[in-house]
């Protein structure tokens, strides 16, 4: 069996991808598919850490336990589906004002 | 018969007054919507009604009166109870919305009512052309209810309600063409004015509640011997202010003896700088005549028969109090008769027809003053009762003459200027007809109404003294002297009003070329284009003439008119009856006051038939000075007058520059005050309520402005550091204690909670913990002696397993004193 460890050094290794991506990447789609990544690094963690907790229960002979992280990342999923149809729009209706994706051109309110 | 009705529950004046404000109600809220036709319709029913069930209420009270032999009788209704409010003795004051008709609230209802509807009548065809004519009558109709409340109430704060009301009125419709700036100016000024007359007023009644427990009409009477008692609680101290004594450094100012008025006089002073204010008297006259900004109609209620007599009849009112104090009736009747000469002389030299009618009111209320205040109470009511229909008639007939000048001068001075008129009689007849009979009526013509009321007055002014009662006695020239002003005043009276008839009705008409441009100023527009000519008239064809107005303008006018002629039937002097109707029906009213106080001197019968005759002198003698000047020699002596002395003639022409003299006194201290008032607040109050501030967003907002740079990446980059800030902040421990209870030398530390704390302590501070393990006891009590500087270890480990350490150290206070 895979030790928890190293499902938590997974999860935020993949976390600190997705955040320097949308630190550094001007592209809207780019951003984006960066804010996927860190939650799937976040769903990874639920997950991971769930399993290893229930894990431990079934060793001790407890009946039950429960599944909130596994539920969580379904939660987050259809979060995620959710802020993809929101955030997909956003970008579809700047293109059709701006011609453009880059995050810098989106300045009509600046001064 | 007698007549079922309980006089302390007469529900019909809750109608007499409800009819106008209906339809001040109706008009006000739907008259844009109703139509001009509904909306007089409404605002005559309203007036109207109210009439003919103020007849009604007269009626009744005249059967009472009749069944109940000579005493007072009121006719009372209590709308509700209004306020209660305590004495500095701590009796109760009950203040109830409560109204009530006697004789004189009773004629003065008649007078509103009656002349009112003619008034409203008159206006559904003066203002026809008119856009706002929902909102004029709307305005009528609740000067009317205001008008009926000031009369009708049965004590002074009700009262004050009407008085507030009228003035309220009378600012709207003086500015009722609110568009030019002067009419708005002239209603601010008429406001203002009455204004300073309202201190008085307020004044008066905080006064009488103090003096007199009371502020109905009953309680005020029932307790009015208070205000004349000697002694300390009982005058007003005016200097020092107050009484008491100033200290050393002031001493100087103290006098030998306190000096005091009565607490009569104080409120007699006061009610009278009201009744200055409302009554246009010296010294608050100055906002009648700039009140004529006003639709002709309105001058002809409310500044000249009603709203401006409310001072007078608050002093027959409170007849009772004034006569307390014989140097405030001598300061009413110097009021009243300087007033009388001082408006008359202004009256001879206007042009405006309206100005001169509104200098002649004012002349005409001084008579009226001077009437009451030499204790002629029925004298100057009933010339208040008479000028209501000569002076409305007066102003009705001038808006009629205003009316026709406008078919053919389309300007509004030019229109009113007695100047351009001239042979109107020849268009106007019925005009001209109304307009002589109330001239007749107010120059005291023998046998009309004025000559009556008028000759009262004189005669009462020469005859009449003021018991002598040890407070104050007036000097013994002063009756003469008023009499000899009031006969000035009244020749005055008889040459401007005669020079007003003539100048208006009489020789040519010379309106033919005003308003038009002159031949030659006709040439020069043409020769740099007929486009700006083409607008005047047409100057091939004679333009029209003057017409006379429609009949719902004359009916009121011929009522008016007769009632000038034969309302002196009612109180006939002369001994021509044996009691006078008039002066017997308002006799219960002002009994109390006058058997009392107001002796009349023996050789009056004598002296009745000399005034009269020194009244007719006036009148003949002014009248035909007049016929002579502006119809004889066509004016030419006034011109010759005007140019012999043109620094008085000037003088009077500008109205004694009065205005001038206020707007340089009052005013300009006043602006002054306003503007330093200014100055504070721009400079010291908004530098600290607006510009501060302002400077303190403003350098906060430009070094917040340097994060706030648009650029996505910054903000999500500031919000990285945001987190892994807050972050570090949960995974380090945070280990605080603080001494939390002290009782005597027991004392208790308590730890900061946290997330997932647990503590380890060493209290005796030794550097070695108490227990090896951590536990979540956060609290650990010691004991020590007073004054022991004590020192504590304390260890915090968190969820994440790291420790930090503090040591705290503390004095253990010293035990408190043993409480006895």
């Amino acid at each position: 069996m895979i030790a928890i460890e190293h499902y938590v050094v997974l999860s935020a290794v993949i976390f600190l991808v997705g955040g320097f991506g949308f630190l550094v990447r001007r592209n809207v789609l780019v951003a984006l598919m960066s804010i996927e990544v860190m939650l799937n690094a976040c769903n990874l963690a639920l997950v991971a850490l769930n399993r290893s907790r229930l894990g431990a229960i079934g060793q001790s002979g407890f009946a039950g336990g429960n599944h909130t992280g596994q539920v969580f990342a379904f939660f987050v999923i259809a979060a995620e589906a959710a802020e993809v149809a929101v955030g997909l729009a956003i970008v579809l209706a700047f293109y059709r004002l701006r011609s453009t994706v880059r995050s810098d051109d989106a300045d009509l309110l600046k001064n | 018969m007698p007549i079922a009705l309980d006089p302390n529950d007469y529900a019909l004046i809750a109608l007499i007054l409800g009819m106008p404000l209906l339809g001040a109600f109706v008009n006000g809220i739907w008259g844009h919507r109703l139509g001009k036709r509904a909306v007089s319709l409404m605002a005559l029913l309203a007036v109207g009604v109210s009439f003919l069930l103020s007849v009604a209420a007269f009626v009744a009270l005249a059967h009472l009166t009749a069944e109940s032999g000579d005493a007072q009788v009121k006719l009372g209704w209590t709308a509700w109870q209004w306020l209660r409010t305590s004495t500095a003795q701590g009796a109760i004051v009950l203040i109830d919305a409560r109204f009530s008709i006697d004789a004189l609230s009773g004629m003065m209802m008649l007078v509103i009512t009656g002349v009112g509807f003619l008034i409203h009548w008159y206006a559904t065809s003066y203002m026809a052309e008119d856009a706002s004519y929902a909102r004029f009558f709307a305005y009528l109709n609740l000067f009317v209810f205001s008008m009926l409340v000031l009369v009708l109430a049965d004590n002074l704060p009700v009262l004050f309600v009407g008085w507030e009301g009228v003035g309220l009125c009378s600012y709207l419709l003086i500015g009722f063409w609110y568009e030019k700036a002067p009419n708005a100016a002239a209603g601010k000024k008429a406001f203002i004015a009455n204004r300073v007359g309202d201190f008085g007023l307020l004044c008066a009644m905080l006064m009488l509640v103090h003096y007199t427990g009371a502020l109905d009409w009953n309680g005020i009477a029932n307790a009015a011997a208070n205000l004349v008692r000697p002694g300390e609680p009982f005058r007003v101290h005016l200097w020092p202010p107050g009484g008491g004594q100033y200290p050393a450094v002031l001493h100087f100012l103290q006098p030998d003896r306190p000096f005091t008025i009565s607490a009569a006089t104080a409120i007699g002073l006061a009610l009278l700088l009201g009744c200055t204010g409302k009554s246009a008297q010296i010294p608050l006259y100055v906002w009648l005549p700039d009140a004529m900004a006003g639709p002709t109609p309105v001058s002809a209620l409310i500044h000249a028969a009603t709203m401006v007599t409310a001072g007078v009849y608050l002093i027959c009112r409170l007849s009772f109090v004034f006569v307390l104090s014989p140097f405030t009736m001598m300061i009413i009747a110097v009021i009243g008769a300087g007033t009388a000469l001082f408006a008359a002389t202004i009256a001879t030299t206007q042009n405006d027809i309206k100005k001169v009618l509104a200098y002649s009111t004012i002349s005409q209320l001084g008579f009226m003053f001077l009437g009451v205040g030499v204790g002629a109470f029925t004298a100057g009511f009933f010339h208040v009762f008479t000028h209501a229909f000569f002076k409305a008639c007066l102003f009705l007939g001038a808006g009629s003459v205003i009316h026709a000048m406008h078919a053919r001068i389309h300007d509004d001075d030019k229109a009113q200027d007695i100047r351009y008129m001239g042979g109107l009689r020849k268009w106007l007849p019925l005009t001209h007809w109304t307009f002589a009979v109330a001239t007749a009526a107010i120059i005291g013509f023998p046998l009309t109404s004025g000559f009556f009321s008028k000759d009262e007055i004189l005669f009462r002014a020469y005859a009449n003294h003021l018991k002598e009662v040890g407070l104050y006695e007036p000097p013994p020239w002063l009756s003469p002297v008023l009499f000899w002003v009031a006969i000035a005043a009244a020749t005055l009276t008889a040459f401007y009003m005669c020079r007003l008839y003539f100048l208006t009705f009489w020789g040519d008409f010379r309106g033919w070329t005003v308003g038009r441009p002159s031949q030659a100023a006709a040439e020069e527009l043409a020769s740099r284009g007929a486009e700006h000519g083409s607008q005047r008239d047409d100057l091939s064809r004679p333009g029209y003439a003057p017409h006379e107005s429609s009949r719902h303008m004359t009916i009121p006018l011929i009522l008016l008119a007769a009632f000038s002629l034969f309302a002196g039937v009612v109180n006939p002097g002369f001994h021509l009856v044996a009691e006078p109707p008039m002066e017997h029906w308002l006799r219960p009213v002002f009994a109390g006051a006058v058997t009392d106080s107001i002796v009349v001197r023996s050789d009056a019968g004598r002296i009745e038939i000399v005034s009269a005759a020194f009244g007719f002198l006036a009148f003949a003698f002014g009248s035909i000075a007049a016929w002579w000047t502006y119809v004889a020699k066509r004016g030419d002596p006034a011109d010759r007058v005007a140019r012999a002395v043109p620094g008085l003639y000037g003088l009077v022409r500008d109205k004694w520059r009065i205005d001038e003299l206020y707007d340089a006194t009052v005013v300009a201290q006043v602006d002054s005050l306003a503007e330093t008032a200014s100055v504070v607040d721009s400079v010291l109050v908004d530098g600290i309520v607006s510009r501060l501030p302002s400077l303190i967003v403003a350098v906060a907002g430009s070094a917040l402005r340097i994060v706030q740079n648009g650029v996505v990446h910054t903000y999500a980059a500031l919000m990285v550091v945001g987190l892994v800030a807050m972050g570090w902040f949960f995974a380090v421990p945070h280990p605080n204690a603080a001494v939390t209870a002290i009782d005597g030398a027991d004392v208790t530390v308590t730890a900061a909670p946290g997330i997932g704390y647990s503590y380890r302590w060493d209290a005796d501070g030794d550097g070695r913990p108490d227990a090896p393990q951590f536990s979540p006891e956060s609290m650990v009590k010691l004991h020590g002696s007073p004054g022991q500087i004590m020192n504590v270890n304390l260890e915090v480990k968190n969820a994440f397993g790291f420790v930090a350490a503090r040591a705290v150290h503390f004095t253990v206070p010293n035990a408190p004193p043993p409480s006895p």
